[in-house]
């Protein structure tokens, strides 16, 4: 493959982005939408260049395609896809790092509205809140002010 | 032998509780490499069929927090492959985090943390963005926003390690709620602080099954408390009676006398400052090291058992060192690598 090793385990240089908990089951799940935009290209006469391709085509992620960083997501997305390694996409490292640098140059490229759109969940924010309390480090408070 | 293939040849990395914290992950891969469970060129698992056992701890040890969490998670992936087993477990560290505790965080296991939850916000906006796809479960929902008494530029880290590790958190369902409390390999107890009794009246079982419950998010999404049994002074995972100072033998003991075929408990938690060493005719097996300066010298130490349980031996990265304690023998070291205790 010929990424060049490090001391960072190749998992981590792969992910584009960070792991995702397991997706409740009412709802589809992010491999639900790779299985769906695979399967509108699935056709088992052609190659799999050409169905990763007609993959990429699916209406449902249209808007992933758009934007400043849709070609590194293409690109990526095609990749892991057409990827055979043994851990699916670990030999996709330089795409997803290049969507990575163009997400990081472009930091509203994917995220518009979803974390300032929390509004509906405020009272249930609020409610759990109340059953979760954090300890932080004594390093990270602030000095006490010497009366 | 007779408990079979995989058990009888136990190598046992020794968690490490290290004030050369940024270097975690380097002495984890040392410790790995010394008992050839991987290939330190490639990271991969070497160890075949071998059955290792990590005892605990690896969170509020530096900045490579998750890395080392995915290095351990591909590395058990690749040991069950092999016909072998990587078994990470809980200690007091994961309870605390898990807890929302972060007292021991330093502050590059923050920075680590918020650059986590940058890259996992924009995963939650770009699968809002997959037509058909509902929007997917937001882990900072629930999550404080504001930290009295902390100053501001910590917030926003602190709010991104909460998320991850918290019950039902990205981080901790994925990686922590599958590890054991208790282990029993061969005739070997493993647990990072310690048995009593009482623990083991509860279950054994049922103390694994309520741990992971808890850390998946339990029945109740996720604002359950921790069992009791990991709590306080007695909880399994903070217990220093067989590992600090003198060892209650007889109780001990005991303990071990409830769990059939069980000849030895192997504990973390406490460091010994003289390395791996044993108690109480080596029924009581102490294996966290450190990495400290003047505790363990920074210098990675494995707990090798072979032929289901009749040699116990430990390997050792430090060369310089020729005479050492192990159980209440002092034991003449003539290589260098390994000393050898046959039983």
């Amino acid at each position: 493959m010929g990424q060049t090793q490090s001391s960072v385990p190749e998992e981590d240089r792969m992910d584009p982005t960070p792991p995702a908990a397991p997706s409740p089951q009412d709802l589809p799940s992010m491999e639900d939408l790779i299985a769906e935009a695979t399967a509108y290209g699935e056709d088992e006469n052609e190659s799999i260049d050409a169905r990763a391709q007609k993959a990429l085509e699916c209406p449902c992620i249209a808007e992933l395609r758009n934007g400043p960083c849709g070609n590194q997501f293409s690109e990526a997305f095609v990749c892991f896809l057409k990827s055979t390694a043994e851990e699916k996409g670990s030999d996709c490292v330089n795409p997803f790092v290049a969507l990575q640098m163009c997400i990081k140059a472009n930091p509203n490229a994917f995220s518009k509205d979803i974390l300032e759109g929390e509004g509906s969940g405020e009272e249930e924010e609020e409610r759990e809140a109340k059953d979760y309390t954090i300890s932080a480090p004594s390093w990270s408070r602030k000095p006490k002010s010497k009366l | 032998m007779a408990d079979g293939p995989t058990m009888d040849f136990c190598k046992i990395v020794p968690p490490s509780l290290s004030a050369f914290v940024d270097t975690f992950v380097d002495f984890t891969v040392s410790a790995l490499s010394l008992a050839g469970l991987i290939d330190p060129s490639t990271l991969r698992w070497s160890g075949g069929p071998t059955v290792a056992v990590q005892v605990g701890d690896v969170l509020d040890r530096g900045g490579d927090e998750i890395r080392l969490l995915y290095l351990l998670h591909r590395l058990r992936l690749e040991a069950a492959a092999s016909g072998g087993a990587l078994i990470t477990m809980i200690g007091n560290h994961e309870v605390m985090n898990v807890h929302g505790d972060f007292d021991c965080a330093g502050p590059s296991g923050l920075e680590e943390f918020k650059n986590w939850g940058f890259w996992y916000q924009i995963g939650l906006s770009m699968k809002t963005k997959c037509e058909g796809l509902q929007n997917p479960k937001d882990p900072f929902n629930g999550v404080p926003k504001s930290f009295p008494g902390v100053r501001k530029e910590f917030h926003e880290a602190l709010r991104a390690r909460a998320a991850a590790l918290r019950p039902d958190g990205p981080i901790s369902k994925r990686f922590l709620s599958q590890n054991p409390t208790v282990v029993i390999v061969g005739d070997s107890v493993f647990v990072h602080g310690g048995l009593l009794q009482d623990h083991v009246k509860y279950g054994l079982d049922r103390m694994n099954r309520e741990v992971r419950e808890w850390i998946s998010g339990g029945s109740d999404g996720g604002g359950g408390r921790s069992p009791g049994f990991v709590r306080g002074r007695e909880g399994v995972v903070w217990l220093r009676r067989f590992s600090d100072g003198v060892c209650d033998c007889a109780n001990l003991e005991a303990v071990l006398g409830m769990i059939p075929g069980a000849k030895r408990m192997v504990m973390g938690h406490t460091i010994q400052r003289a390395g791996i060493n044993g108690a109480c005719e080596d029924r009581a097996v102490r294996i966290d090291v450190g990495l400290s300066k003047g505790c363990g010298d920074g210098l990675a130490e494995v707990l090798e058992i072979l032929d289901g349980g009749s040699v116990v031996q430990v390997i050792s990265s430090d060369r310089a060192v020729h005479r050492r304690r192990y159980s209440d023998r002092t034991v003449e070291r003539e290589e260098g690598l390994k000393v050898l205790f046959p039983h």
